[in-house]
């Protein structure tokens, strides 16, 4: 029996005709993620290594919220039911009903509304975990012939597919399918490049991608010029993304905002505070088709919309799902997957390869170490940056190791910040001068 | 399932499998966890994840990996035929094979469960009474600075099989209690984590009993509020004092990962592929051991392959004598096969990894007991001095509170986090910002001169290598002394 028709089974009867009166729910909530998934990898030169070997992975897996009838919550993590797991209904509730707790905001359970149609599923991925999967071993075969010849390269390409269902007690009832599929590759674990989303790769994409990496590859070969205080700062699309994952996400957190553990305070929301530089604008948008971050509905059962969070550099509103909406006294917002689905944009950004040839001294971070160390709620940083690759009148001429100590907070809201537009990135190129040092 | 339907299972399939050579990994793991923050529960959840994952091999030694978190025979079955499809596609495009598990002796054991308490010895109901009262004894004391607690209990049963009839079974149970304090001072917010971490409900009993995280909960807080008034402190290299858990770090980061047989080849202390056995390392004196220990949060006594797990000596006074391999590539990385093996979950490829990482000095300065943080820190830069140890010009640094560290195998640079930095060389002993702690492996280790106080193997993490999510553990002295070297840096302002 598939685990969403036991559940949904499950909590109806016990939302109408409980055996056991203690047991009666009042409202439910469940989302159910049912998946099937591809890997192939190359480690160290080698294809499908004991370690990358071709693998293939299944899962069926969600989350239950449960309000009883006497108010309290209980939330469970649920899988797969099997011969040896499928413990009777009534055995399953009382464990359930075992863990319930307190939380008089958390029961809101949103009725349906019209869901958006968002493309989040290539049928092109689906035939591949169907079986027609020539297209990953030739792509990985690829992969290793066009490689630089000293490389030592490491790689990695997955396909997804499955299906996602949202159920609720007030009616709502949605199931879609949605795919995934991501390349990642490195030389000498020093430069990588890589691709996600829930399509596959074209083929000017793929040839895009290669030729920048391989361009920064050879500019690793020849050691470049020490930096100066004065040397710009170039955060590449990939440490953006991680900046904005490390200090954003978390300060934009409704809850966190809430409970006082965030950068910022609901007065700071409430007087539409001036955080950021003034072009700058700061999105949830998970109606864009094929992105990592899109979706039809949450596994709240929100329908997917677009969230503005900062417009302008004025904060308008943190991140809020139901529970957090409650308490703020407005509706849930749109939710980021991660970094995923979330869009920082400048209004006077350029195309990085014009801004590029406009940098007479610069420095490219293409990956910092210790990012996952730093006080998101302070918002400064102190990193390293070894293999960044150095810039000299408009062109990248090779590499130097650097450190970089500045506040995050501050490089958004100085006027002095640029913003580049990237071809193969949803992230900015971010332009800052800030604390830099040689290594 | 517990351990027994888990050992009824895998004979099951081995006894209906055809004539492949496979590994088996059934994992059947329970969760229950809680939430609180500020006085109110954020969540209480309870979960299972057990499912079944096979890595299949052609007589040749090519592999192909196959899961599903089903856990039964039919599905089982499946999972097996896939994966031993898997194995035969990767043959043909050329893959690498590795005959290694073919060699391996095989071995029927089962561990002893380390528990005092089962799992289930209190209810859900009672958990969060116990948890919720030592989450409000911390806002009795200090009801300004947020508070989040967080409690979890895991009980992780593994049975590994494989077709020379290996049978390994054994539990991970975990158990960790998380205070996260955050302050503000000056427009500025600064947060600060503790925990204490077992096997078992143990844990709370005992925080109930000697409130030891709550003690250092509230000292953190208070040093938090320090950091918040704090001024930076300029760049550059200084003589410094880490506590254990950034000892742990440096461990674990600088050099456990460096020495682990899957990167043998591009690590900074391989050559031509092989560990480099012999090389003078650090001081004499320096030693790093890792290995399960018993009741330990990183606790494992069998590789995800099937192997006993080995507590492996990998520098002895100053020489690295030995890495951390697993059966697929430790001899070619030129190490003995010590069981390193471990994975997330069923779900995924078994990678050498450590468990417990110690880094120790022979010659240990004693650091007798205090009643509070700023007792112990003041008594650190007394000894120090009296032992000649202090250099009263310029500054001396405590660096305190671990948050997190990586490293590049390859080029040997590696980072860490701390929450703050003390200067010891001041008596008035000033606070500063923290910064990145940063430098070269090899540098970094031949700058420990010293330990001050007796081992302490409870710093817990989690370590993220390949993407996969394993528990990490380890310690040294309470304090490491570490001389002032130019390739080991503090970030900072320009100095």
């Amino acid at each position: 029996m598939k685990l969403i028709a036991h559940l949904e089974d499950l909590l109806y009867k016990a939302q109408t005709s409980p055996a056991d009166q203690k047991l009666r729910i009042r409202d439910w909530r469940v989302v159910v993620h049912e998946s099937q998934l591809i890997s192939l990898g190359i480690k160290d030169n080698a294809p499908g290594s004991v370690y990358t070997p071709p693998g293939y992975r299944q899962r069926e897996s969600g989350e239950v919220l449960i309000v009883w009838e006497d108010g309290r919550l209980s939330q469970a993590r649920v899988q797969a039911v099997s011969e040896r797991n499928d413990q009777s209904g009534e055995e399953q509730l009382r464990q359930w009903y075992q863990a319930a707790y307190e939380d008089p905001d958390g029961r809101e359970i949103p009725a349906p509304e019209a869901i958006p149609l968002v493309a989040v599923e290539d049928r092109a991925v689906q035939k591949v975990l169907a079986g027609d999967d020539e297209i990953l071993f030739a792509q990985l075969s690829r992969l290793l012939k066009d490689r630089p010849e000293q490389a030592e390269m490491q790689a990695e390409i997955q396909a997804a597919w499955g299906y996602r269902h949202v159920r609720n007690s007030k009616g709502l009832a949605v199931t879609y399918q949605e795919s995934e599929y991501a390349l990642s590759f490195s030389f000498d674990s020093i430069v990588g490049g890589g691709f996600a989303k829930r399509r596959l790769i074209r083929e000017e994409e793929w040839v895009k991608t290669w030729q920048q990496t391989l361009e920064y590859y050879q500019a690793m070969q020849q050691e470049a010029a020490q930096v100066t205080p004065q040397t710009t700062v170039v955060f590449s699309p990939g440490v953006a993304d991680a900046f904005i994952g490390q200090f954003i996400v978390p300060n934009f957190i409704g809850q966190s905002i809430l409970e006082g553990q965030s950068a910022y305070r609901v007065e700071h929301f409430e007087k539409q505070e001036h955080v950021f530089n003034e072009g700058l604008t700061l999105i949830i948008d998970p109606l864009r088709p094929f992105e990592l971050g899109s979706y039809l509905v949450t596994s709240e059962g929100v329908a997917a919309d677009r969230t503005v969070l900062v417009q302008d550099g004025v904060l308008k509103t943190p991140i809020l799902r139901v529970k957090d909406a409650r308490r703020w006294g407005t509706r849930p917002t749109a939710l980021p997957l991660g970094t995923s689905g979330l869009y920082l944009k400048h209004a006077q950004e350029g195309l990085w390869p014009e801004v590029l040839q406009e940098i007479e001294d610069g420095i490219l971070i293409l990956s910092v170490l210790g990012m996952h160390t730093q006080n998101s709620a302070a918002g400064y940083y102190s990193l390293s940056a070894p293999q960044s690759l150095r810039i000299q009148k408009g062109k990248i001429v090779g590499k130097t190791d650097v450190k970089l100590s500045g506040n995050f907070f501050n490089d958004l809201k100085s006027p002095e910040t640029r913003f580049a537009k990237s071809e193969l990135s949803t992230k900015p190129y971010i332009l800052v001068k800030t604390g830099l040092q040689t290594l | 399932m517990n351990k027994d339907e888990l050992r009824e299972l895998m004979d099951q399939l081995f006894k209906e499998n055809g004539l492949e050579y496979i590994i088996v990994r059934l994992e059947s793991k329970r969760e229950w966890g809680m939430r609180l923050s500020n006085g109110k529960f954020e969540r209480v959840s309870s979960g299972w994840d057990s499912g079944i994952g096979v890595q299949a091999f052609t007589e040749e030694g090519v592999t192909g990996f196959a899961s599903s978190d089903v856990l039964g025979l039919e599905a089982g079955l499946k999972v097996i035929q896939r994966a031993v499809v898997l194995a035969e596609r990767n043959a043909k495009i050329g893959a690498e094979s590795n005959r290694m598990i073919f060699k391996t002796p095989q071995l029927v054991e089962e561990a002893v469960d380390p528990r005092v308490y089962p799992f289930e010895h209190f209810s859900l109901a009672q958990l969060q009474e116990l948890v919720l009262g030592l989450h409000q004894r911390l806002l009795k004391h200090n009801s300004e600075i947020a508070w989040q607690t967080s409690y979890r209990q895991v009980e992780d049963h593994w049975c590994i099989g494989r077709s020379d009839g290996t049978r390994v079974s054994f539990v991970i149970p975990r158990a960790v209690l998380m205070h996260q304090g955050t302050v503000r001072e000056n427009g500025r917010a600064q947060s600060t984590l503790v925990n204490r971490s077992g096997v078992d409900v143990e844990i709370l009993l005992k925080e109930k009993e000697d409130a030891i995280l709550e003690k250092k909960a509230l000292e953190r807080a208070e040093l938090a509020q320090e950091v918040c008034r704090a001024p930076q402190l300029p760049s550059g290299h200084y003589p410094l004092v880490i506590d254990y858990g950034l000892a742990k770090g440096l461990a674990h980061e600088a050099f456990g990962h460096a020495v682990e047989s899957d990167h043998i080849k591009e690590s900074v202390l391989g050559e031509n592929g092989k560990l480099r056995k012999g090389l003078k390392v650090a001081r004499s004196g320096v030693n790093i051991v890792d290995g399960p220990l018993l009741g330990d949060w990183a606790y494992q006594p069998y590789s995800a392959n099937g192997l006993k797990r080995e507590t492996v000596e990998i520098v002895k006074d100053g020489v690295l004598i030995a890495g951390l391999g697993d059966i697929f590539s430790a001899e070619e990385a030129g190490m003995e096969v010590t069981g390193a093996g471990r994975a997330e979950s069923y779900g995924y490829i078994p990678i050498p990894r450590m468990t417990n990482i110690r880094l120790l000095v022979d010659q240990e300065i004693p650091l007798p007991p205090t009643s509070t943080l700023k007792e112990e820190i003041q008594q650190v830069r007394e000894i120090l001095k009296e032992k000649g140890e202090l250099r009263e010009e310029g500054k001396h640094l405590l660096l305190f509170g671990y948050r997190g560290g990586q490293v590049n195998p390859k080029t040997g640079d590696f980072v860490f986090q701390c929450d703050g930095m003390i200067d010891l060389a001041d008596p008035s002993l000033p606070v500063y910002q923290p910064s990145i702690f940063s430098g070269k492996i090899i540098s970094a280790l031949q700058a420990i001169r010293g330990g001050l106080g007796q081992g302490c193997y409870d710093a817990i993490g989690t370590c993220g290598k390949s993407g996969q999510a394993v528990p990490s553990s380890g310690g040294s002295h309470r304090y490491l002394l570490l001389e002032q070297d130019e390739q080991v840096s503090l970030g900072g302002e320009q100095g």
